[in-house]
């Protein structure tokens, strides 16, 4: 029997990837479920889609979802650079990379950094448990002040807001989302398909295994008591013909790189996620009362990418024949003139 | 050497100017048709310290440096102080009399040049610089050189302030008619030529040498002594459409050129030995993924920060030894310019048909010091061969599976291009099946794991087909084989001239293939040696152990040097000497006056005497 198309003819089981290893409940199977819907929904041809990774559970899952996309498992942290060389050789390719709080926040902070200055086009993931998963357990810089392991053990660091960082450094995407927010998380995901620049998209997942008892804020349960949503996201694609009504002043609308529309339905205090400014006050606020602020905490849908600020040739590198790749015997000497 | 040669040394501090007298000199005597060699020792200051740049000048291209100046230009009075002693008997010295005098008496036969700079360009007393282009001018005339020559090149360096050519060409004639009418030629006289010769360095043609083979990404973080291929990459971006990019740290380096690598382009990267430090994870992850990357290693002193000026042949093992695991890698050191410039395409031809990761080590010499090269002798024509990679134009898609890792007669298995139709897989830095999937989580598969690295592993047995084995330069059954390998070619090349000159016969043997090494034709060559000497720039003979521990041969003796400065001809000479008396290791330490720790410039006594002796006892 066959299911429903999208827009380019194929079945929402073109998008799966192979049966997850992962735990029973873990949140990152959750987020490939929704990344799954995303790309279906917004008929992404599967092979122009990369999907990258550095090291850990997270960086795993790409298996689990659009098993006929190319694939890079980088090591532990460095998928940035691996995902820029890469946009930089063959930019016509869609990226998405998957991380963990322990991949970007330790031990790929320094690439993390750089890559949000880029503005590189990519949808940067971090499947965000506070804790490292494959070691078992153990804290990780995402961790809350405070925050205590099964063993009893106390993190004494305060944590690194992968979200207040993006948007001190430049990201113009920057949102945070919750595993078990279904609607939420694809909405945003498909936005970030629609987004031209660095989406950095934190997704709180609960590690089911080592940190979702009492005392941990990255359980299920704490998450669930501490979600924060900074308004109410509903996504229109370009080629979907639907106009959405809503009352004057209660309603943000953003007009994304491709034309589709973002519609931000403002709650109780009309948060305005175009406000930089507002955006790094409202998550620190939210940390202080110990809450997660969800939805689009940022956005700057205008600015150029990366590969547009280059002056390259604009087809990709990678494909240029080999009579264009070797300048040849002219052009050195007029190099070498110089040096005359 | 039937052509005369004359070696010029200029002295300063940081800031006083001496790369760019220096430059104008070279420039200029090239423009006159003769070659060039030029080797700056120099500190990691921005102003102040001592640079000493020595310039051998030949219509027959120098091979190194030498290591006798003739003449010294002194831009400041430590260098008048300190190479003064250096020079024999017909050499001269220029200097500014108006700021210099010397402070110790000459070695016997040695003219002092004192110019007048301040009465030979009064108009321009105020500028400091004028005492350089006035001393460049008469040193001009003292080689038996023109002055039209040293003139054009002024009017070219400067051609957009046409003020600054005119005082420049002024003073420069000043100081070449003040040596006419004042001071005694240099003995040895050079004839203008009609060769043309162009001057760079090793960096400069490194860059080149890769870009007209067909890179098209390099990325680096700035670092001595290889900072000068990102500036050219940089400065020719635009024009040969190059996409050049400086990143936060090696780390990001390598990993983005394998990113870039991987999708399809050929992608360079280039560093010392600190930043192949961070790059080593990376390497073994090309190892591993199977993605060509081009690594260049110029090589400085170290270990750690170092000596960051100084050059050195010590990260052998550090090449041999990047990243974890076994995996194969190619290494390839460049032994002259001219290799300098083919041995980037050499280098992605291999990476792309072994799919393995290749590091280039050069070393600081050779990628900086200034050189002329006969461009028409440079083969830009390279051949390309991207061994089994499979684009939109040439695959066939069979029906079945693609297996990007597939288990071949060769251990080579096509690559597709990422992103190729029906032709997707994953790159895993996990060990992976033929097909990309993990291997890794599977509960114990000895034989799957094993084969995926005898995959790996075939794919070397072919290498040593692509590469010319090296061969002995000068005559069989010598008494010595000199053995070196990368930059010391060229002082080698003349060290064994001299030896024979002297009656010592000796010929030489350069390695520039060091992984994977061709066993049987050096075996072939040194076990009819009868006395094998290695040289090489380092403390603890990594490469006579490479040697050792590819071929079981063992050598009569060694020389090295790991002082920072590059081996002179005579040290070798010299050291070969003490290896026929009896001796099995020379460690050469460059005892010029300018290196001596005791050098007691502002103080007076005895020690012109004693320096004199001791630069003559290497």
């Amino acid at each position: 029997m066959a299911g429903k198309t999208n827009r380019i003819g194929l079945e929402a089981v073109s998008y799966r990837g192979s049966k997850t290893t992962l735990c029973a409940g873990c949140g990152h199977n959750a987020i490939s479920e929704r990344i799954v819907d995303a790309f279906f929904e917004m008929g992404i041809e599967p092979s122009r889609v990369v999907k990258l990774s550095g090291i850990g559970c997270s960086s795993k899952s790409p298996a689990y979802f659009l098993g006929s996309a190319h694939g890079f498992n980088a090591v532990h942290g460095r998928m940035p650079s691996v995902g820029t060389g890469a946009l930089l050789a063959n930019g016509t390719l869609i990226a998405i990379g998957i991380s963990g709080d322990g991949d970007t926040g330790a031990i790929g902070i320094g690439q993390f950094v750089h890559l949000m200055r880029r503005n590189l086009p990519i949808i940067y993931i971090i499947e965000d448990n506070g804790c490292y998963g494959l070691t078992k357990g153990q804290f990780s810089p995402t961790a809350d002040l405070g925050s205590r392991l099964k063993t009893g053990v106390v993190n004494d660091l305060p944590p690194i807001d992968t979200c207040a960082l993006a948007i001190e450094l430049g990201a113009t995407f920057v949102a945070r989302s919750f595993s078990g927010d279904k609607k939420q998380l694809l909405a945003i995901l498909k936005a970030a398909l629609a987004h031209r620049g660095t989406v950095m998209l934190d997704v709180i997942s609960p590690c089911v295994t080592f940190n979702d008892h009492e005392g941990s804020t990255k359980s299920y349960a704490y998450v669930k008591d501490h979600d924060d949503p900074l308004e109410e996201v509903s996504f229109v694609p370009f080629f979907e013909d639907i106009s959405v009504d809503y009352a004057p002043g209660t309603t943000q609308e953003v007009t994304m790189h491709d034309g589709s529309k973002l519609y931000l339905k403002k709650l109780e205090d009309g948060y305005d996620p175009t406000d930089k400014i507002a955006a790094l006050k409202r998550l620190h606020e939210t940390q202080r009362r110990g809450e997660f602020a969800t939805g689009i905490v940022y956005i700057e849908p205008d600015r150029d990418d990366f590969l547009e600020q280059l002056n390259t040739v604009d087809e990709p590198l990678a494909f240029l024949p080999l009579e264009r790749v070797r300048p040849g015997r002219e052009a050195l000497e007029e190099i070498m003139e110089s040096l005359r | 050497m039937n052509q005369p040669d004359v070696t010029i040394g200029i002295g300063g501090a940081a800031g006083d100017g001496v790369a760019s007298a220096g430059n104008t000199l070279a420039v200029s005597v090239a423009r006159q048709g003769q070659a060039v060699f030029a080797y700056n020792s120099y500190q990691s200051v921005i102003r102040g310290g001592h640079s000493w740049l020595r310039l051998r000048i030949s219509a027959k291209k120098p091979l190194n440096h030498g290591d006798q100046v003739d003449a010294v230009i002194a831009l400041n009075q430590d260098t008048l102080d300190r190479h003064l002693q250096e020079l024999q008997a017909g050499g001269l010295v220029l200097y500014n009399s108006a700021k210099l005098k010397p402070r110790y008496e000459p070695p016997k036969g040695v003219q002092l040049c004192p110019l007048p700079v301040p009465q030979l360009t009064p108009a321009y007393e105020k500028l400091p610089v004028m005492q350089n282009t006035v001393a460049v001018g008469a040193a001009m005339h003292l080689m038996g050189l023109d002055f039209e020559g040293l003139a054009s090149v002024l009017e070219s360096t400067f051609a957009k302030k046409p003020q600054v050519v005119k005082v420049n060409v002024e003073a420069a004639k000043a100081g070449f008619d003040y040596a006419a009418a004042h001071f005694q030629p240099l003995p040895k006289q050079l004839q203008k030529t009609s060769r043309k010769w162009a001057l760079m360095t090793g960096n400069e043609l490194m860059a080149m040498g890769a870009a007209f083979a067909g890179c098209k990404f390099y990325c680096a973080y700035p670092m001595s002594p290889a900072t000068h291929i990102l500036e050219w990459f940089a400065g020719h971006a635009k024009e040969l459409g190059i996409c050049v990019r400086q990143v936060e740290d090696e780390i990001s380096v390598v990993n983005m050129s394998i990113g870039a690598g991987h999708m399809g382009v050929r992608s360079m990267c280039a560093t010392s030995g600190g930043g192949l430090a961070l790059m080593t994870e990376a390497i073994g992850m090309a190892g591993m993924i199977e993605t060509p990357v081009v690594v260049v290693n110029v090589m400085r002193a170290g270990p750690s920060t170092g000596v960051p000026t100084k050059t050195e042949q010590a990260d052998l093992n550090q090449a041999f030894g990047a990243s974890q695991g076994d995996f194969p890698r190619i290494v390839i050191a460049p032994l002259s310019m001219h290799d300098c410039f083919r041995t980037p395409a050499l280098a992605f031809n291999l990476a792309e048909r072994y799919q393995c990761p290749v590091i280039i080590l050069a070393d600081l010499l050779m990628c900086e010091d200034n050189e002329t090269v006969d461009t028409s002798l440079l083969d830009v024509d390279f051949t390309i061969d991207r061994g089994e990679l499979m684009t939109e134009a040439n695959a066939q898609f069979d029906g079945k599976p693609y297996l990007r890792y597939e288990d071949t007669p060769s251990g080579i298995s096509p690559r597709a291009m990422p992103g190729l139709p029906n032709h997707l897989y994953v790159s895993g830095t996990d060990e992976h099946d033929e097909d990309g999937v993990l291997l890794s989580d599977v509960f114990t598969d000895p034989v799957r794991r094993k084969k995926m690295v005898d995959k790996r592993a075939r794919k070397m047995d072919t290498v040593l087909d692509h590469v010319p084995a090296p061969t002995l330069e000068g005559a069989v059954g010598a008494e010595l084989t000199l053995v070196g390998w990368g930059s010391t070619w060229g002082v080698l090349v003349e060290a064994v001239e001299r030896l024979n000159q002297e009656g010592i016969s000796a010929n030489h043997l350069q390695i520039n293939l060091l992984v994977p090494f061709h066993v049987k034709a050096v075996t072939d060559i040194l076990s009819r040696s009868k006395n094998i000497v290695i040289v090489e720039n380092n403390f603890s003979g990594q490469f006579a152990r490479h040697l050792r521990a590819e071929t079981g041969l063992v050598a009569r003796g060694h020389i090295r040097k790991y002082d920072g400065e590059p081996f002179e001809p005579k040290h070798i000479v010299a050291g070969v000497k003490e290896i026929l008396a009896g001796k099995d290791l020379v460690n050469v330490l460059s005892t010029e006056p300018g290196w001596r720790t005791d050098h007691p410039t502002g103080t007076s006594g005895d020690w012109a005497g004693r320096l004199v002796g001791a630069a003559r006892s290497v």
